[in-house]
């Protein structure tokens, strides 16, 4: 009886919203996602801020219409993701930032392969803008493609097509600079 | 998951924005809800003042208001007065009329039965 009673409620925790938190702790919580996505998508650390401070403003203005924590999320990626999009198109940052020229931001965990890690962030940064965000939603966040199908507004199959498009172009590309390195090296 | 989106999965790892980040959110949201109350108490005392303007000289012109009022009352009572004397003396000349007739009649018939009485002597 204990057991079924336990599951009851292990099931009833998981199918309930979580509470909303303060806004002090959503925006604790929520820095680094917000910043990431921000500076994954056009690698420049002031304006990828600079976009996460807006987006959390937005945050601020709408915070009586957020039922619950996995909306918040929901609306903090999906603001991001926009917001990232519209900043680029709108031709806010046009400036191009060499890998050289930004300052790297401290990784949360330790990367195996730095060279080829930071190979691929700029490799992903040059993407066309939408297959960049759904990248950038499907590896830095690990959302499903449903998931990024539902935040940015599209269809599942779209989702599924523009990430692996992203995935050959980015594998090629990444194929052509081992094998001159490799060259080079040999030389 | 493949190795090489593992090690995209890598190369895409959060990364923390500055140490006063949150601090800064925290500062901008307050002096934007500050502006934002500033903006609301002038707006209401914007809209409080456009209608004490409006009531003061609606009081102003009430008098002049009021004698228009009464003016087009008093220019629509007399047009339907006038309007009612028409109907009225309409209707009289009509029973006039009638009567007039029906006394012409009564005559032109006694003339007849005159008339025939004589041819019948």
């Amino acid at each position: 009886m204990d057991v079924v009673l336990s599951a009851a409620s292990k099931t009833l925790t998981r199918e309930q919203p979580l509470a909303l938190p303060s806004f002090a702790e959503a925006v604790e919580a929520n820095k680094a996602m917000v910043f990431s996505i921000a500076w994954h998508f056009i690698r420049d650390r002031a304006a990828a801020e600079e976009l996460a401070q807006d987006v959390f403003l937005e945050l601020h203005r709408h915070w009586n219409t957020l039922k619950s924590a996995e909306h918040l999320v929901f609306w903090l990626r999906k603001v991001a993701s926009n917001r990232c999009i519209d900043a680029v198109r709108r031709g806010k940052l046009h400036r191009v930032i060499s890998l050289e020229e930004s300052a790297e931001p401290t990784a949360l965990e330790r990367v195996q392969d730095p060279l080829l890690s930071a190979y691929l962030e700029r490799m992903v940064a040059s993407l066309p803008e939408k297959q960049r965000i759904l990248v950038v939603l499907r590896y830095q966040e690990g959302m499903q493609p449903e998931e990024i199908a539902k935040v940015l507004k599209m269809n599942v199959s779209t989702v599924k097509t523009q990430i692996s498009r992203a995935l050959d172009l980015l594998r090629t590309k990444t194929a052509q600079r081992l094998r001159q390195q490799k060259e080079a090296d040999t030389r | 998951m493949n190795d090489f989106e593992k090690q995209l999965e890598r190369a895409l790892a959060r990364r923390e924005p500055s140490s006063d980040f949150v601090l800064r959110v925290m500062r901008a949201a307050a002096a934007e809800q500050q502006s934002n109350r500033g903006r609301n108490s002038l707006l209401e005392r914007a809209g409080a003042k456009w209608f004490r303007d409006r009531w003061e000289a609606a009081l102003r012109f009430a008098p002049v208001f009021a004698a228009l009022v009464l003016a087009a009352g008093g220019a629509f009572y007399q047009h339907h007065e006038h309007l009612m004397q028409g109907e009225v003396a309409k209707h009289q000349l009509l029973v006039a009329m009638r009567i007039a007739g029906e006394k012409l009649h009564s005559a032109q018939q006694q003339v007849v039965s005159i008339g025939a009485e004589q041819a019948i002597n």
